[in-house]
C-alpha cells in the first residue's frame, strides 16, 4: 500500500486534472473543504466527476449520495476512504 | 491534445431493443457495450411508440406505455453510458423526440408529453455534463415515411401532406443524416439544441 502523502498527491493530481482546476496540486490543503464558499469552491458536476475518476482509478465506489457528502469533504476523508477499500 | 479527438481505429455499432418497460436495458447494456467495444461514444435512443386517444378515453396503459418507451427508456438509456462518457471525457447522446414535443396535437396528450419530456431532458443534461466534453441534442422528426405513418388511410396521408411545405414526407435517411452530423466531430460545439426535420411545418 502506498504511504498515505504519497496517496494524497495522486488524489490532488487527480482532482486538478480531470476538474480543469485553475489550481496545482501543491495549492490545495489536506484539509481544504472541497465544496461552499472558504473551499475549493466545486459544484455538484465535479462531485459527479470526481465519484467515476475514483472508482476508476481506485475502485472505489460511492454508490449514494450520503456516502458521497461523507467521503468527499476533504482530500484527507478522500484518502480515508481509498486507503480503506485497499486495505479491505 | 485531448485523446478523446483521436478517431477509434475500428468503430463498432450496437443495436439494444426492449420491448417490456420493465426491462428496459439499464445498466446492463453499458457494461455489455463496454465490454464489446472498451468506449462508447454514441448513444441514440430512438425508441418510439404511440397509441392515440383523446385524454378523456385514454386507458392508462396507453399513458404509461408510451411514457415509458419514450421518456423512461431515455433517461436509463443515458443513465446507462454516463459513468463510461465521463470517464472517457467525451461523448455524443442524441435524442430522437417529434415535432409533436412541439406542436402537441389533439389526441396525443401521452406522446406529446413524453416527447416534450424527451426535449427538457436533453436541454437539462446536456447542462450537466458539457463540461465533460458530452454533447446531448435532439431531434424531432416530423412525418417521415416509416411504420408510424402506415396506419394513414389514403385521404389522410393527402391531408398530411397539405399540410407540409415541402408537400412531401421526409425520408429515414434524412432523420439518420442528422442524427450522424450531430454525433460526428464537426458538431463538437452543438448541446441542448433541438433541430426539427419536419419540411417546414413549424
Amino acid at each position: 500500500m502506498e504511504d498515505a502523502p504519497a496517496l494524497k498527491e495522486r488524489i490532488k493530481n487527480l482532482m486538478v486534472e480531470n476538474l480543469m482546476l485553475q489550481v496545482t496540486p501543491a495549492e490545495i490543503g489536506d484539509d481544504l473543504p472541497l465544496f461552499g464558499p472558504g473551499g475549493l469552491g466545486l459544484d455538484s458536476v465535479d462531485a459527479l466527476q470526481l465519484v467515476v475518476a475514483l472508482d476508476k482509478n481506485f475502485g472505489l465506489k460511492i454508490a449514494d449520495p450520503a456516502t458521497a457528502k461523507v467521503v468527499l469533504q476533504s482530500v484527507n476523508t478522500i484518502a480515508d476512504a481509498v486507503q480503506k477499500k485497499l486495505a479491505a | 491534445m485531448p485523446t478523446s479527438s483521436s478517431p477509434p481505429s475500428r468503430a463498432v455499432a450496437s443495436a439494444f431493443r426492449s420491448t417490456s418497460p420493465n426491462r428496459l436495458p439499464g445498466r446492463k447494456l453499458s457494461h455489455r457495450s463496454c465490454a464489446t467495444h472498451e468506449r462508447i461514444d454514441v448513444l441514440v435512443n430512438n425508441a418510439g411508440r404511440h397509441e392515440d386517444a383523446l385524454l378523456a378515453h385514454m386507458p392508462v396503459k396507453s399513458w404509461q406505455n408510451v411514457l415509458d418507451t419514450n421518456l423512461n427508456a431515455t433517461f436509463h438509456g443515458c443513465q446507462a453510458v454516463l459513468h463510461a462518457m465521463i470517464h472517457q471525457r467525451s461523448g455524443r447522446i442524441v435524442n430522437v423526440a417529434s415535432l409533436s414535443a412541439l406542436l402537441a396535437p389533439a389526441g396525443q396528450t401521452n406522446y406529446a408529453a413524453a416527447k416534450a419530456g424527451v426535449v427538457a431532458l436533453t436541454q437539462s443534461l446536456a447542462k450537466e455534463v458539457a463540461r465533460m466534453n458530452i454533447t446531448v441534442n435532439a431531434v424531432c422528426p416530423g412525418f417521415i415515411e416509416t411504420e408510424a405513418l402506415s396506419s394513414l388511410g389514403d385521404d389522410e396521408r393527402k391531408a398530411a401532406r397539405s399540410r407540409i411545405p415541402m408537400r412531401r414526407f421526409g425520408k429515414p435517411e434524412e432523420v439518420a443524416a442528422t442524427v450522424r452530423f450531430l454525433a460526428c466531430a464537426e458538431a463538437g460545439y452543438i448541446t441542448g439544441s433541438v433541430v426539427k426535420i419536419d419540411g417546414g411545418i413549424l
